[in-house]
């Protein structure tokens, strides 16, 4: 069956706040949950809302998310009448090749928006790890006669002071005001980054904005075109709860939350899977001496040790006596006999060495970056 | 004629698998889940990916809806290439004398225009019973230096068990004199893994002779080696000496699933030089609950363990409810055991429900058996060596 909304994503982030995670990688490749990388959700919400075209607009640090998506196949994107589009920077005559924002990057990739045939386009930033049915939001988008359509939640973790964006809507769920990095939050509404909107009118407005000079997607080009009143702009309320990925604390309880199984429910229903790329790994040994309570583990572990309130990424190794509590452990990474960590997050490839001891607190936990031996 | 292949792989999966009883009553034996996430199949088709034979043929037969989804195009094996592929090759009419597979020679001799599309010089036949990792290339360049008509893959067996096999009687170098079925009193212990090289070409004059003998089987063991042997061809046995399981029974499925649980395994799965690929389920991480106790035990993505679990092997999608027990048992995707429920040596099917307080097989017992997509009422007892479901 032919659809008739295009998705795009959106990965060129800034993301100071996320310390060693983002240096080497951009938001969207962040691993996250056990075994995905933020860009799975981001996919796998398209894909199984039956979008059949997606656009990736690359922008810096892109080669573990380019290694995660190879040719899209896990999401069934790598057809011959639609599929995945790679939209690395672009260098054109009125731009340098660095997105100054989300509207400079629309406006470089024009093309693609030009060349679909789908009647609708969804956009995607990757700040926020989310489940959301395009199905339904386009379908309370057209019930509405909108003429864009912002997601938003109204979870209180999902704001902050002096960052975010948020919306000030009327009763009937039409979006009035939009506050952006505001000191304190007037509106309870977040933004999630993710709009709905006709493709040809997203075309005629980038248009409009970048020959006004404008760079900012949200904060320039939405914001005065609410105030100019020409455009319906609604809100769409996601029905799950969303995790702003900003900085590392909201990564670590991000991750710490899908342990409640209301919030893992969520993410993963059978019908909706998020698909990931495979590792081919055999299901996770669980030795005679090993204890493992409340943690999420993934597959190709070997567990001989403890492990407590955690989440466990493929091919992570916890040898005998090895004590691991409230962590986040990346893939490959090793912690030896005896070892201690509390409250940590692992990046790839790590490995702790025999009877090392480390704690951080669950309100600042400390990163130890790929490949590092502790 | 397409690109020539040096070696084509011919999969004998038609087989019922009867004696899996429940377990094979709606589904081929080589889609029968294994080891926590993979299926029988993936074994021998891994083992051609990772041997570098991209052309692999699977001769199916018997309910083979279950197996032709798995294989679908290939793709978790590498095996969707425009030069060559994975096949499900079922049985076809062809005008007045289309027929079902008489027998696993005659399988191969149905389907030689496959074969010869190729060109090959060599045709390697493989069974999908069978949990084994083993480099197919090695066997063929043995084949090859050996120039014989056919080799085929021992394995030394314990005396006491010769008469459950093909047993290989060879001469000093190998070279094989004597072919016995089941043999009484055998005189070597070398048994046939069910693992065949063939020049193609004498092959397939050998299928074309046995095709037109009314009193033939049709069937490689009974008829095609030993017509090779009179004919004074040379046969080689190629011997293997890793792990092998013909896991045809539920015993030896349940024990095979068990021998994952030793230390170390006498099969490594974590190999990355010889990954065993699966098709992907896209299921999340497992999850461990606050009172879980896991002990040497196989527990894959997407389940959710909040009992206790001990010496078993957990398929993706299994739950286990806080309260139930489980020693030394095989869950099969998607099964699911209630609060209060023991079970002790068991195999369970997939999708199946073990309700509250049931209890399933006994220690020290014989395997007790449920089949897929059951309902196990509460409190209902499953005696050991019992096979209960649909």
């Amino acid at each position: 069956m032919k659809k008739n909304l295009a998705g795009l994503i959106y990965t060129g982030e800034k993301t100071d706040r996320l310390r060693e995670l983002t240096v080497m990688r951009s938001l969207a490749a962040l691993p996250v949950l056990g075994r995905y990388r933020l860009i799975d959700f981001l996919l796998s919400n398209m894909v199984n809302s039956g979008i059949k075209n997606v656009g990736i607009i690359l922008q810096s640090n892109y080669n573990s998310l380019l290694d995660q998506i190879g040719s899209g196949r896990e999401w069934d994107l790598h057809g011959k009448r639609s599929g995945m589009t790679l939209l690395p920077p672009f260098a054109t005559t009125d731009s340098s090749n660095s997105y100054a924002g989300l509207l400079d990057a629309l406006k470089s990739n024009m093309n693609f928006l030009r060349r679909n045939e789908e009647r609708y386009i969804a956009v995607s930033e990757s700040s926020f790890l989310y489940s959301l049915h395009y199905e339904d939001m386009l379908k309370f988008h057209l019930d509405n006669n909108a003429d864009i359509t912002l997601a938003y939640t109204k979870d209180r973790d999902a704001r902050r002071h002096g960052s975010g964006r948020y919306l000030g809507l009327d009763d009937a769920g039409v979006v009035t005001h939009i506050e952006v990095d505001p000191s304190l939050p007037r509106y309870g509404n977040t933004y999630i980054g993710v709009f709905l909107m006709r493709r040809e009118l997203l075309i005629d407005m980038v248009d409009r904005a970048t020959s006004q000079g404008l760079h900012h997607f949200t904060r320039e080009m939405l914001v005065k075109s609410l105030a100019q009143g020409y455009t319906k702009i609604m809100g769409y309320e996601l029905d799950s709860k969303p995790f702003y990925i900003d900085t590392v604390e909201a990564y670590y309880k991000a991750n710490m939350a899908a342990l409640e199984p209301e919030i893992r429910k969520s993410f993963f229903t059978p019908e909706r899977p998020v698909w990931t790329k495979l590792r081919d790994e055999m299901p996770t040994q669980y030795s005679g001496e090993s204890k493992v309570n409340n943690s999420l583990v993934a597959d190709g572990c070997i567990i001989e040790g403890e492990v407590e309130d955690s989440v466990i990424f493929r091919g992570v190794t916890v040898r005998e006596g090895a004590k691991i509590k409230g962590c986040i452990v990346m893939q490959d990474s090793i912690i030896a006999k005896g070892a201690q960590i509390e409250n940590c997050i692992l990046d790839k490839q790590t490995t702790v060495r025999e009877n090392a001891k480390l704690s951080a607190t669950p309100g600042y936990p400390f990163v130890i970056p790929k490949n590092l031996t502790i | 004629m397409l690109q020539k292949k040096q070696c084509v792989a011919m999969l004998l999966a038609g087989g019922q698998g009867s004696r899996l009883g429940i377990l094979t009553r709606h589904t081929a034996k080589p889609a029968i889940p294994f080891g926590g996430k993979y299926r029988i199949i993936d074994f021998p088709v891994s083992n051609c990916t990772n041997s570098g034979i991209d052309v692999v043929g699977v001769l199916t037969q018997y309910r083979p809806l279950e197996l032709n989804a798995y294989i679908g195009s290939g793709t978790p094996w590498d095996l969707d290439k425009n030069t060559g592929g994975i096949f499900v090759l079922p049985p076809y009419s062809t005008g007045k004398d289309g027929e079902w597979y008489k027998g696993t020679a005659n399988s191969i001799y149905q389907n030689m225009t496959f074969i010869d599309q190729y060109n090959p010089d060599y045709v390697l036949v493989l069974s999908g019973d069978h949990i084994y990792k083993m480099d197919y290339s090695e066997m063929l360049a043995y084949h090859i230096e050996q120039e014989a008509t056919a080799t085929i893959a021992v394995r030394q067996v314990p005396w006491e068990e010769t008469h459950r096999f093909g047993i290989m009687n060879t001469d000093a170098n190998g070279v094989i004199t004597e072919f016995e079925e089941k043999p009484a009193n055998a005189k070597s212990n070398n048994a046939s893994m069910g693992v065949y090289v063939f020049t193609w070409e004498k092959l397939r004059s050998h299928l074309i002779a046995d095709e037109n003998d009314p009193n033939s089987n049709n069937d490689f063991g009974r008829n095609i080696i030993p017509n090779m042997l009179s004919q004074n061809e040379k046969l080689v046995a190629y011997t293997f000496d890793g792990y092998w399981m013909d896991v045809g029974t539920i015993d030896s499925l349940w024990e095979a699933n068990m021998d994952l649980l030793k230390d170390p395994p006498p099969i490594n799965l974590h190999d990355r030089k010889w990954r065993i690929y699966a098709r992907n389920v896209g299921r999340p991480p497992g999850y461990v609950g606050e009172k879980a106790k896991i002990s040497n035990s196989l527990v894959a993505e997407g389940s959710d363990v909040n009992g206790v679990v001990e010496n078993s092997v957990l398929s993706g999608g299994v739950v286990v409810e806080e309260g139930a027990e489980i020693y030394d048992s095989v869950l099969m995707p998607g099964a699911k055991v209630c609060s209060g429920a023991v079970l002790n040596r068991a195999i369970v099917g997939e999708n199946s429900v073990i309700e509250a307080d049931a209890v399933i097989g006994e220690k020290d017992a014989e395997i007790a058996v449920i089949g897929n997509n059951t309902v196990i009422p509460q409190g209902h007892k499953v005696a050991p060596g019992v096979q209960e479901g649909k």
